[in-house]
């Protein structure tokens, strides 16, 4: 697979601050590329400079091959964009918005009619095409703000956490169309600091801190690169001092915290961790009432390379 | 592009209110309250007035004469009902008892005037007016006597002209300019001033560092140049269209005048508009924050020019031009309502195209910087 976006080197600095340090990026065609961090971890600043929107002190940006500049007509008429603050006019109905922005790429009425309509159904507004903005739900919004920025069927859309302030259901929505989007061909960058979306739909993970990449790869991948592979949490009462210090003490396991019954391990890659610690409690008289074993989540993997939970920030 | 830009600002009730509608409404609740101002000047009821003419003379002559003129039934300036009586004490007693409202005193070279106990505010004005423009004329009227006994007369009518409040002063710098009038030319001012507003809004929809839409619209493959044309474009449009129809409005149905010619009346539109468009998109750049934000500021800059600009107090910018000239010279509102002013009161072209010109050259500033800020493709910051 050729690769859409490639970026090396870039520099971004707002005075003192770093907001991007020497960041290297390459976008697969067809992959949804899911920029992973906290608030203020540069994933907005990076996909501005990457639309050439934000100046940026080095670094080089090539989009489809080409080096993306302000003026690159040709390559922007293939990108879509879902802003993270809906971008939207609130004077203009449903219909009328998208029709708009899908005017600034699409000069024919009759073929802009049709994606308009594709895109309405494709967010399943459809209900709505008569309304203002005003009158949505914060999920509708954000669906009409999906629709305006993908209605000219481009190649390559970025989603600038297109899911902040919205209800589980709009969220599975917008989740199932980002995916339906890469099935029909498009190559997708996904910006959140949601783990699980990015886990949920991401084919490729890059993590940023603090402009850094601290980490990248698959799911999968990502998972590999931290010491703990299991979290095994068993409902025991009474589990004394001396049953902890033998769980803790053997081989694989990195932690163990035991707090109201329930007992927490976590451990590193093993066929047999959690039939060990069962037959350590059985040996011992322990009643078990719940026992479930956990993979580690991205959280885990940030917690692990940084110290620090992607939503304490 | 131009459709959906003109569709949305017409749908913008905050602009359409400020721009349109609120200056229809301040011309209606003013046309409402003082519109029959004059009619009421003009029908004054006559004052029964009393002229004592104890000497003679030339100056007691020439009084009578005007005198006799205010006094005339079938005349324009009837404010007086008139007895002429030859000695003054019985008819000072007529005064005391309310025959009279008015006593004149006519000496050799000097006018005592005596009002009645309770008398009215207007008698006391007309009784000054009369006066002190009589007196004020009266070497002028001596020597039209003396020069040409045929130009005596116009001096005599000049002077029923200065007595006659109802006439409008013929500078608008002067401290009592005709309010009425500018009271309508300032609003019309004022509702083009608020297109600023559309400057504004110009500056949020294409600069991506204002708003999240403009990003969007930064990012499309449109031409920047072609959305600054289609904004500005539509924004001008509806101004001009809302400003006519405020000018129709004023003249047909509130009675104004506008002058008499169209082609400057347009003219004076068009560059007021596109001035009031070039300094939203000054202020919407140089103010920071968020749209709602740089729009209120704008608001309150525009509102301050036009109160300087005698929009609540009329006499406001002839102060200015006696004390600080300078502060009417850069007040764009008062350059605004003195061209419209020269237009359509006072006929001075020249001075109409002196402002015009002012407003054009600043226009050309501001649209020259506004260009240069909208067309930026590239932000330091978002």
């Amino acid at each position: 697979m050729s690769d859409v976006i490639k970026v090396e080197g870039l520099v971004k600095r707002y005075k003192e601050l770093i907001a991007l340090d020497h960041l290297d990026l390459k976008v697969k065609q067809g992959e949804i590329y899911g920029l992973l961090g906290p608030n203020g971890s540069g994933k907005t600043t990076a996909i501005n400079c990457i639309l050439s929107l934000l100046e940026y002190d080095k670094g080089s940006i090539t989009i489809f091959g080409k080096d993306m500049t302000p003026k690159s007509y040709d390559i922007k008429k293939d990108i879509g964009i879902v802003p993270q603050d809906l971008a939207l006019y609130d004077s203009l109905t449903v219909y009328e918005n998208i029709d708009f922005f899908c005017g600034l790429y699409i000069k024919d009425p009759a073929k802009r009619k049709e994606y308009v309509k594709e895109a309405i159904d494709f967010v399943s507004i459809g209900d709505f095409a008569k309304f203002k903005p005003k009158k949505l739900s914060g999920g509708l919004k954000r669906r009409l703000n999906i629709a305006c920025g993908i209605a000219h069927k481009p190649k390559l859309i970025f989603f600038d956490e297109p899911t902040v302030a919205v209800d589980p259901q709009s969220r599975n929505k917008i989740l199932e169309g980002i995916v339906e989007l890469r099935n029909s061909g498009a190559t997708i960058v996904y910006t959140s600091h949601y783990m699980e979306e990015v886990e949920q739909i991401c084919d490729y993970v890059v993590v940023l801190d603090k402009g850094h990449k601290i980490a990248e790869g698959t799911i999968d991948e990502l998972k590999n690169m931290i010491k703990k592979s299991e979290i095994i949490t068993i409902e025991a009462a009474g589990v004394d001092e001396d049953t902890i210090t033998y769980i803790r003490e053997m081989k694989n396991i990195y932690n163990v915290e035991y707090e109201k019954d329930l007992l927490k391990v976590e451990a590193g890659s093993g066929k047999h961790n959690v039939i060990d610690i069962i037959n350590i409690l059985q040996d011992r008289g322990y009643k078990m009432k719940k026992i479930f074993s956990e993979q580690p989540t991205l959280n885990d993997v940030f917690l692990e390379l940084t110290g620090k939970n992607l939503r304490d920030e | 592009m131009f459709k959906y830009f003109l569709k949305k600002r017409l749908r913008e009730k905050q602009f359409v209110f400020w721009s349109m509608i609120f200056p229809l409404a301040l011309m209606t609740f003013m046309h409402i309250a003082f519109g029959n101002i004059y009619d009421i000047e003009n029908h004054i009821d006559p004052m029964k007035t009393c002229v004592v003419t104890e000497d003679t003379g030339v100056f007691v002559y020439n009084f009578q004469s005007l005198m006799d003129e205010m006094s005339d039934e079938n005349g324009d300036n009837y404010y007086f009902d008139l007895d002429y009586a030859a000695s003054v004490e019985p008819a000072k007693k007529s005064l005391e008892d309310g025959e009279y409202e008015i006593l004149f005193e006519v000496k050799a070279d000097d006018i005592k005037v005596f009002l009645a106990p309770g008398h009215s505010a207007t008698s006391a004005y007309m009784a000054k007016a009369v006066c002190d423009s009589y007196m004020r004329n009266y070497d002028l009227i001596m020597e039209a006597y003396e020069k040409d006994p045929g130009s005596a007369q116009a001096v005599l009518d000049n002077t029923l002209e200065e007595v006659s409040y109802t006439k409008p002063a013929q500078s608008a710098f002067s401290e009592d300019p005709d309010p009425y009038s500018w009271f309508f030319y300032s609003t019309l001012v004022m509702g083009i001033f608020f297109n600023s507003m559309s400057g504004v809004a110009i500056v949020s929809e294409l600069c991506a560092d204002v708003s999240a839409d403009a990003m969007r619209l930064s990012v499309s493959s449109a031409k920047k140049s072609r959305m600054i044309i289609s904004s500005f474009l539509s924004k001008f449009s509806i101004s001009f269209v809302i400003v006519l129809i405020q000018l129709l409005f004023m003249r047909y149905v509130m009675d104004i005048s506008l002058g008499n010619s169209i082609p400057k009346l347009l003219l004076f539109v068009a560059s007021s508009i596109l001035f009031s468009l070039g300094f939203g998109v000054i202020c919407g750049t140089i103010f920071k924050g968020s749209t709602d934000n740089r729009g209120n500021k704008t608001t309150s800059v525009v509102m301050i020019s036009v109160f300087l600009s005698g929009e609540m107090i009329q006499q406001l910018p002839g102060v200015f031009e006696k004390y600080a000239p300078f502060i009417n010279d850069i007040n764009p509102a008062t350059v605004m309502n003195m061209a419209f002013y020269k237009l359509a009161i006072c006929g001075d072209y020249t001075g109409f195209y002196m402002d015009i010109a002012k407003i054009l050259v600043t226009t050309l500033i501001f649209i020259a910087i506004g260009v240069f800020v909208l067309r930026r493709e590239k932000y330091a910051s978002l």
